[in-house]
């Protein structure tokens, strides 16, 4: 009975074994179950589906050529530069309201309406209604990622800042702490795990809301290319950008956790 | 110092009144900004014309179509994508998490895997489900599945990876069944981050169905609202996307409840 309780929990409940130091089964098995991962998709491609159809072989050999041609990279200048542009502006002005939201009572109920119910809509569902008002044109894509970077940044802050421990404020008080000391020297750097927190959901949010923009209203961009590249049955070349893009995705979600650990060690996950 | 005297007994009087008024001032908050949004947006309505309509003629052209326009059709076809993939999410998203915490080996051959399939914006991959997969119901279900099943996944691995050593040791004692061990410890423990992680997948299966219909042959409610956009109507368009708020304000409620029901009933009978 405790043997199948101790494979339940990771802990030391591990034996030392066999296995010789650095090549326990823990770290070969990734990379067995990825070689396998990539047969099964290689073989059933070949066997099964035509030949446009993306294999990782097609994939690798679809880089250089790929990479090699100047519309990658403006396209990944213009989708990339709009996501952090648009991530920056969402951050600047989702902290500003969050902290504001944070400290104020009355604002925080006067807007959690809208905050809340936009938090909860899809954002995707904006889409039509923003490419309606300012057309088919690259601000769209602006202006989405924006929003999807204020929500998750707003609320997150209102919630670091509204759950300042006690202390922290008496403290303040004693030496003749001003509102604003409060707010942005006590409330903001309190909360600073959690903006982190929100601008991490900020950029996963906006990458995908790019990307739908671009699709959705024929706006050039790295998006656009991947389903461009898919109707031009250049499979392996959709999924070079496709790879670009979740290296990016990846890359910005590291960025945030190693962030996070750097500017709040002392806040764990 | 009458003046210092004067201004700090008006800001006491601030507070107290903002402390002793609290409930009041809420409600009075709530109301101003409801009552702000529905003025400001009528009036803008009036002076922008045909791209920006007023609230009165968005709610009436909403009523319109909910009584035997495009509307009803289509919520049967999203909500039908939508219930299966949250079916999908929950069945497969925690048994495949309680697998992945019991079987550490496969859980640390897959993660990495997981790690990046989760970071990949997956609406970039629907080109490639559809030249695979096709454009039917079920190649729909797989991406709006993908977009949603995470938060579930982890949640419950995490839940089931966190039992506490002398829960399994006791039972162990008591020499409980396999079955007694999952019906009596594992899956009350793990119920809780399980419910934590359907609540996000509640409002994650609902972008995945929109993304689903807006990029594998429009379908459903993000085909009628692409076809307000193609018509220029902004009445139409701004109708729908208040309808789906409101639905999404809605189910989001309704996972917060059961969760909240759910919370409380673990902390009694920690307690």
């Amino acid at each position: 009975m405790a043997a199948h309780g101790g494979r339940i929990v990771p802990s030391d409940s591990r034996r030392a074994g066999w296995w010789k130091r650095g090549l326990t089964p823990e770290r070969i098995a990734p990379v067995v179950a990825g070689v396998i991962l990539l047969a099964v998709w290689e073989l059933y491609v070949r066997t099964q589906l035509p030949d446009f159809v993306a294999t990782p072989i097609g994939i690798v050999l679809a880089i250089p050529a790929t990479v090699a041609s100047p519309s990658f990279w403006s396209d990944a200048a213009v989708s990339l530069g709009s996501i952090v542009q648009g991530v920056a502006i969402g951050t600047v002005a989702g902290i500003l309201i969050g902290v504001a939201m944070g400290r104020m009572r009355e604002l925080d109920w006067f807007l959690s309406t809208y905050i809340r119910a936009l938090y909860a809509l899809p954002l995707i569902a904006l889409v039509p209604i923003v490419i309606l008002w300012v057309g088919y044109q690259p601000a769209a894509r602006l202006i989405i990622v924006a929003i999807s970077a204020f929500l998750p940044v707003a609320v997150t802050t209102a919630d670091g800042t509204r759950a300042i421990p006690r202390e922290y404020l008496d403290v303040g008080q004693m030496f003749g702490a001003k509102a604003h000391h409060v707010w942005f020297g006590i409330a903001l750097p309190t909360a600073l795990p959690h903006i982190v927190t929100g601008i991490e959901l900020g950029f996963a949010r906006g990458i995908t809301n790019a990307i739908a923009v671009e699709v959705l209203a024929s706006v050039q961009g790295m998006g656009m290319s991947v389903f461009e590249k898919s109707g031009q049955l250049n499979e392996n070349a959709s999924l070079v950008y496709v790879l670009a893009l979740a290296i990016f995705a990846v890359g910005i979600r590291t960025l945030m956790i190693r962030s996070r650990q750097r500017l709040a060690p002392w806040y764990n996950t | 110092m009458r003046t210092a005297e004067r201004t700090d007994t008006f800001w006491r009087r601030v507070r107290r009144f903002r402390s002793a008024r609290a409930a009041w001032i809420r409600v009075a908050c709530y109301a101003s900004s409801i009552a702000l949004l529905l003025g400001v947006w009528q009036a803008l309505g009036h002076s922008f014309g045909v791209l920006f309509v007023p609230f009165t003629t968005t709610m009436s052209q909403l009523w319109e179509m909910l009584h035997g326009g495009p509307l009803v059709p289509a919520l049967g076809v999203s909500g039908k994508l939508y219930g299966v993939t949250l079916v999908i999410d929950i069945v497969v998203g925690v048994s495949l998490g309680l697998v992945l915490a019991r079987l550490k080996l496969i859980a640390a051959a897959l993660e990495p895997y997981i790690f990046v399939l989760y970071a990949t914006p997956t609406i970039s991959l629907v080109p490639f489900v559809s030249v695979m997969f096709g454009f039917e119901f079920w190649s729909r279900v797989l991406v709006a599945v993908v977009i949603s099943i995470f938060p579930i996944l982890l949640g419950t691995m995490e839940g089931a990876r966190s039992i506490p050593r002398q829960h399994l040791d006791v039972a162990a004692i008591f020499g409980s069944s396999e079955r007694q061990l999952w019906r009596d410890v594992i899956l009350p423990y793990v119920t809780p981050y399980a419910m934590t992680g359907i609540k996000q997948s509640i409002a994650l299966a609902m972008v995945g169905t929109l993304v689903a219909e807006f990029f594998l042959n429009p379908d459903g409610v993000a085909a009628v609202l692409l076809q307000g956009t193609t018509i220029i109507d902004s009445a139409w368009v701004l109708a729908v996307t208040v309808f789906v708020a409101a639905l999404a304000v809605a189910l989001v409620g309704v996972g917060e409840l059961i969760e909240r029901h759910l919370v409380r009933w673990r902390r009694t009978a920690v307690g």
